[in-house]
């Protein structure tokens, strides 16, 4: 099976186009919600790849521009419910950079479908491998995101440290 | 990074769990190709001995310094291998886990897919584990002390566990009485074993423990920290008994006049307002109900505490009540009279019909005392000090008289020949016979007033005077100037002030000859024209400029007015009075319209066009408002105020020392009833002034009634309306129009009050109260505990059946819930425990009905546990206490526990009917209610009569269920209720350490499910307090100092409060001790001199592209 290696080759299919989506969980409720619908057995499609934080007010948006321009088709970040956070507000946090990512992302040619935030309660299996599907589904109709890298290198240089030293920009 | 990387990756085949979707072979193989991986390996079980042995071998034999293991969730077995690591002598946290099983193969449907997915997260794994850097765990101590939430079964027995091991318990219980759910059952399945009797003993010990402290009535409100040391605001709400004091006699009970629902006994019955909820009550002492201060008593002016003085009245107390009524204003048969009454435009029994005839029940109180008696209320011990009033009307009244109950000795110092002010001079006889008013002065001089009159300021005795034989003054004159029309003409013989005329026919009743014009629409010009009728005037007009709605007199003066025979000119204003001869001939007159709304709210009075109209007339009385007159006395003594008002303070204190002024004198024109609170809040600011206590700041703000306090059960009775002299015999002055309530009338008519505040506050129960325990201003309070664990056992509520109309539950009397059933059985309750329909008569047929709401898509999916045994319960208590026939309507009987089958055999073997099908709904039918349901073992549709239903409803998470789950960060699951850690191995656990769940706030379960659980979390958290100290995740974020701009962003962002800033050093100051590890301020800091513990962006940078690597 040594062929199988990228995604897009993996499918029944070979035809048909299997995007990559990265996913944000907070290990409160997403993450917790994720392996619930693991053992309820719950299926849903294969494409998302779960990077575990503590807290959904842990993504940096560089992360979401390093999974865009690593490969990934799209970027899933999901907490608690708002009031439900287990530090309190840190969702909240995490919506307030949605907001401004959203706002950014288009500029970059890059649909702002391709990022997304959900509230999954840790009790929430079955809503995870829904908004998972949902997901999957829009992504596929949108086609592969191509060339994201080259687009989002310009912005490399606005979020590396050396020129965030000189002041710049509060996400807070 | 100076070292080399090693790193070993382990893919577990989980049995065939992950193998049968993985393929756990290739995953290892490509592991092997990752850079930095020295070896890899697949294997059945990693988290077996053996699996952990591959490791630990590996690690020595092959100089390994990172691990990966290709498992599991982290949140199974990442200890389990840390710990492995640690074994072999590396640091736990050089370890990095892939869930390939929770999120791969048992949510994968193709293995192809499921296999590259797993590689991914390997690879992801793979390249951050290589940045991966040893952490030391961290200890903190433990508090001992644990609080638990909720004071039912499964509250008492976690307590008296903990307790019982030596360590301190708080005992949170939000309603009056520990015994929650389980203090309301009758008996308990299967044993038949008396609720009361084997939950007091738990409830007493509880009670009694020295290591248990109780706050009843009290509710959580804050939580703050973690683990080991978490602090909790506890709000104890207002009891209005004092917990140390009241000994549980119920002597208040017996003389409270209000009736209220009973919630204890499931609204199947009233209690009173101040109450217990059941006998075994732990502790045993009584409360009161308040809702807040009802609208009527809200919007008084003078606070009169409206429904305390019905209550009482309905009980015949009418002394009592008129004490009451004192209590807050000293004229109560002038108020009766005269008091515009904004309580009845407020009262909510007007949402229903008509409000409560207040002032009616308020006249006839004062008027029977007149006939039959009165007691002087005590006073106050003589203080020794003395203050002078200036000015005997209602201001000044009210003033001396609370100043003399006070203990002052008080002299109220009048101008003119009779006390009273406008209530003497300007009312006329007809509305306030004098002989009343004179009685209620009396009764204010008996109080020890001295009155003295014809005592003019300025003439008799000077202001200097009062100041020096004195210890305070209070200036009440009133306004006794009235405002002229500022017409031509107005000087001409034949035009008065209203205030002039009323004068004058309250002291000489002269007669009146010919045509009189009123100009004004207040009380005054109401006033003045009907006396000028009674005096003999030949016709009686009215002419106001705006419209009969925009009148500010009462509508009832209006309405008698009108019927004596008095006209009305509306939207007409005068411009000129013409005369002859130096007198009054006729009255020049504008048409008018109305305006723009003014700034007074009013629409204004505008000209409008039309010719000027001539009204002929022999007398004019300009009723249009008064004014302050400052005696010349006073000119230059005390200050006046922009709009010719004399000047005061916050406190009433005019510019000259020791000197106050209220009412009129200050506010401008106003009722009689706002002068009387004017005087009664100046009497308490001079009572502290004489005593040189300090001046007590404005009243605490009253709490008013929800908008929404539903009433279902009122008494039905039409509002009793004073009658009215018949127009005929309302001649001469003195006849009074409006007729007095019978004692019948009053007594029925104060039954019309709802009771909306509850609680009266009508005083009754201090009077009674031997101990002195009751205390109405006893406000909330808030208490700081600090604890180390935390067991929530909050419970459960049943679901309202009423939201599916077709159980008939709200629609027919005797549909009853298991609960309310509970209370009807139980011998505490409403029928001392017989089973009788709501006419009292004993059921010929009863039916049971399972599953309602549960197991129900509609409602609740899930079974709710106990109803089926409960059901049984209640037919075999049926069986024991009537001779009813019982039919069971289930759908599949559950007899699960330990001799629960036994008992459902028992219950059957007693006659009981079992109809396998679900009661699809109860109809009435010929006086009967009739069950249909479709029998499905006969393949029959039936339909039951009987007479009584029980409806099993289910059991559902608190209402608050959320807000508690976010007050403690804990979470619920899909159907509500709190979300356990691990629902096989953790069921007492949350995801927060440190707090655990305990009883039905977990699930629906049993009472021995609910005991087991508690004394589980009881386990817990001892556990916790025996080792001493918690492993806390050092996990935590830090700051770079040299790279830290000082900007401050992350500061604000910390819901620990864990950074802070260093005015010195110029840069944030993380403490790692308060860092739960959320990681919000790392992500944010523009500097990057925030970091976090194996969450550091290099690592996170490196999984995202190793994850999105394939």
């Amino acid at each position: 099976m040594s062929e199988l290696t990228t995604g897009s080759a993996a499918a029944g299919s070979a035809s048909e186009y299997e995007p990559k989506i990265v996913g944000f969980l907070c290990n409160w409720c997403a993450y917790t919600a994720a392996d619930l619908a693991g053992i309820a057995r719950i299926k849903y499609p294969d494409n998302i790849r779960i990077v575990r934080v503590m807290c959904t007010g842990r993504v940096e948006p560089t992360f979401v521009l390093k999974a865009l321009s690593a490969g990934a088709d799209a970027v899933l970040v999901a907490g608690c419910h708002p009031g439900g956070c287990h530090y309190q507000e840190g969702n909240y946090k995490a919506y307030k950079r949605t907001l401004l990512l959203q706002s950014m992302l288009p500029q970059f040619g890059i649909e702002k479908e391709r990022f997304r935030l959900e509230f999954v309660a840790s009790s929430e299996g079955e809503k995870f491998a829904r908004v998972v599907g949902d997901m999957v589904a829009k992504i596929k109709e949108l086609g592969p995101l191509s060339g994201a890298g080259t687009r989002l290198a310009a912005l490399d240089g606005f979020f590396a440290a050396d020129a965030r030293m000189e002041g710049g920009v509060n996400l807070g | 990074m100076a070292e080399e990387i090693r790193t070993g990756v382990y893919v577990c085949h989980c049995g065939t769990n992950i193998a049968d979707k993985v393929d756990v072979e290739a995953v290892g193989k490509f592991a092997g190709t990752l850079p930095g991986v020295v070896v890899s390996r697949d294997y059945k079980y990693m988290c077996s001995d053996p699996g952990q042995d591959l490791i630990k071998k590996d690690i020595k034999e092959l100089g390994l310094n990172r691990v990966v293991v290709a498992s599991c969730s982290p949140r199974m077995h990442e200890p389990t291998f840390r710990r492995a690591l640690a074994a072999a002598g590396l640091n736990g946290y050089l370890f990095e886990m892939a869930n390939i099983r929770e999120q791969v193969s048992w949510v994968s449907s193709n293995p192809l897919q499921a296999t590259v997915k797993a590689k991914s997260l390997v690879s992801g794994a793979v390249r951050k584990v290589k940045y991966n850097r040893p952490l030391e765990e961290r200890y903190v101590p433990v508090n001992p002390n644990v609080l638990i939430v909720g004071g039912g079964v499964a509250g008492l027995e976690a307590a008296l566990k903990i307790a019982g091991s030596g360590n301190q318990v708080y005992l949170v219980e939000r309603e009056a009485s520990l015994g929650g759910k389980m203090a309301k059952f009758d008996k308990t399945f299967p044993t038949l074993d008396c609720a009361a009797c084997i939950l007091t003993p738990k409830m007493v010990e509880a009670g009694q423990h020295e290591k248990i402290k109780l706050l009843t009535y009290s509710e959580v409100v804050q939580v703050d920290g973690f683990v080991g040391n978490f602090q909790v605001k506890v709000r104890k709400k207002a009891r209005y008994v004092d917990v140390n004091k009241c000994t549980g006699c119920g002597d208040c009970e017996a003389v409270c006049p209000v009736n209220t629902v009973d919630k204890f006994n499931e609204g199947l019955s009233q209690r009173k307002a101040v109450f217990k909820e059941f006998p075994q009550a732990v502790p045993n002492v009584y409360q009161i109900t308040k809702t807040g201060t009802p609208p009527c008593r809200l919007t008084c002016p003078a606070g009169v505490n409206v429904q305390g003085y019905l209550a009482l009245t309905r009980q015949g107390k009418f002394s009592e009540a008129l004490a009451l009524i004192r209590e807050a204003m000293p004229l109560p048969a002038v108020c009766g009279r005269v008091c515009f009454h904004p309580c009845e435009g407020e009262c909510r029994r007007g949402d229903i019909d008509a409000p409560v005839a207040i002032n009616a029940v308020k006249r006839f109180l004062a008027d029977y005392e007149a006939k039959n008696g009165s007691a002087q209320p005590a006073s106050a011990p003589a203080s020794g000090r003395k203050v002078a009033i200036v000015g005997a009307g209602p201001a000044g009244l009210a003033a001396g008289y609370y100043l003399s109950r006070a203990g002052h000795e008080v002299v109220i110092l009048e101008g003119k020949a009779e006390a009273g002010g406008l209530l003497r001079y300007g009312i006329p006889e007809y509305r306030l016979p004098k002989e009343i008013l004179r009685r209620e002065i009396d009764q204010i001089a008996r109080s020890g007033v001295n009155i003295r009159t014809n005592q003019w300021l300025g003439r008799d005795f000077t202001l200097e005077k009062l100041r020096r034989e004195y210890d305070a003054v209070f200036l009440a004159l009133g306004t006794s100037k009235e405002q002229t029309l500022g017409i031509p003409g107005e000087d001409l013989q034949g035009v008065l002030s209203s205030l002039k005329f009323l004068e004058s026919a309250n002291t000489r009743a002269e007669s009146v000859r010919g045509r009189v014009l009123v100009i004004g629409g207040g009380n005054a010009a109401v006033d003045a024209a009907r006396t000028a009728l009674r005096l003999g005037a030949q016709s009686v007009e009215i002419v106001y400029r705006r419209t009969r709605d925009a009148m500010p007199a009462f509508a009832e003066e209006i309405r008698e007015a009108e019927k004596e025979g008095v006209k009305f000119r509306f939207l007409t204003a005068p411009l000129r009075v013409v005369g002859r001869g130096g007198r009054v001939q006729a009255l020049e007159c504008q048409p008018r319209q109305l305006g723009e709304v003014d700034a007074g709210g009013r629409r204004k009075s505008i000209p409008a066009t039309g010719p000027n109209v001539l009204l002929e007339a022999e007398l004019i009385i300009a009723a249009v408002g008064q004014k302050v007159e400052l005696p010349a006395s006073l000119v230059g003594r005390v200050a006046l105020a922009a709009k010719g008002t004399v000047q005061v303070d916050e406190y009433g204190k005019t510019t000259s020392d020791g000197v106050f002024a209220g009412g009129d004198l200050v506010s401008g024109p106003s009722s009689m009833v706002s002068a009387i609170a004017a005087g009664k809040e100046a009497a308490g600011i001079i009572d502290a002034f004489v005593r040189g206590e300090a001046l007590p700041g404005p009243a605490p703000k009253p709490r008013p009634l929800p908008k929404a306090a539903s009433v279902t059960e009122f008494y039905k009775a039409a509002r009793h309306e004073p009658a009215q002299l018949e127009p005929e015999k309302r001649r001469g002055l003195s006849a009074e129009v409006t007729v007095t309530l019978s004692e019948e009338e009053v007594l029925d008519e104060a039954k019309r009050c709802l009771d909306c505040g509850v609680c009266s506050e009508c005083q009754e129960c201090v009077k009674v109260c031997q101990a002195g325990a009751i205390d109405h201003r006893m406000q909330d309070e808030e208490v700081e505990l600090e604890v180390g664990n935390i067991i929530l056992a909050t419970g459960y509520e049943i679901l309202d059946p009423s939201v599916g109309v077709q159980w008939g539950y709200g629609r027919f009397p005797n549909v009853l819930t298991g609960l309310q059933f509970e209370r009807l059985t139980n011998a505490s309750g409403p029928t001392a425990g017989r089973i009788v329909r709501e006419d009292g008569r004993e059921p010929e047929a009863v039916a049971i009905l399972h599953c309602i709401g549960s197991r129900d898509k509609n409602y609740k999916e899930y079974c709710s546990r106990v109803c089926c045994m409960a059901s049984l319960k209640f037919a075999h208590l049926v069986k024991d206490k009537t001779k009813a026939k019982v039919y069971e309507f289930y759908i599949d009987m559950r007899a699960y526990g330990k001799q629960y089958e036994e008992f459902y055999n028992r219950v059957q073997d007693e006659g009981v009917n079992f109809i396998r099908g679900k009661g699809a709904e109860v109809l009435e039918k010929d006086g009967r209610l009739v069950i249909r349901a479709e029998d499905t073992l006969l393949g029959v549709f039936r339909e039951v009569p009987v007479d009584m239903v029980i409806l099993n409803t289910a059991l559902i998470p608190r209402a608050d269920a959320d807000a508690v789950a976010r007050l403690f960060t804990i979470q619920r699951s899909a159907d509500g209720f709190f979300l356990e850690s691990h629902p096989k191995l953790e069921p007492m656990k949350t995801a927060t350490d440190g707090i655990y769940l305990a009883g039905t706030c977990q699930g629906p379960k049993d009472i021995p499910d609910t005991v087991a659980q508690a004394a589980g979390a009881a386990a817990e958290a001892l556990e916790k307090i025996s080792a001493g100290r918690v492993r806390v995740s050092p996990i935590t974020a830090y700051c770079l100092e040299e790279l830290c701009s000082g900007c401050k962003t992350c500061i604000p962002l910390c819901p620990y409060n864990a950074i802070t800033f260093s005015e010195e050093k110029k840069v944030a100051l993380y403490n790692e001790a308060l860092c739960k590890g959320c990681g919000t301020c790392v992500a944010s800091c523009p500097s990057g001199a925030a970091h976090m513990r194996n969450f550091e962006e290099e690592q996170m940078l490196e999984i995202i592209e190793g994850v999105c690597a394939l």
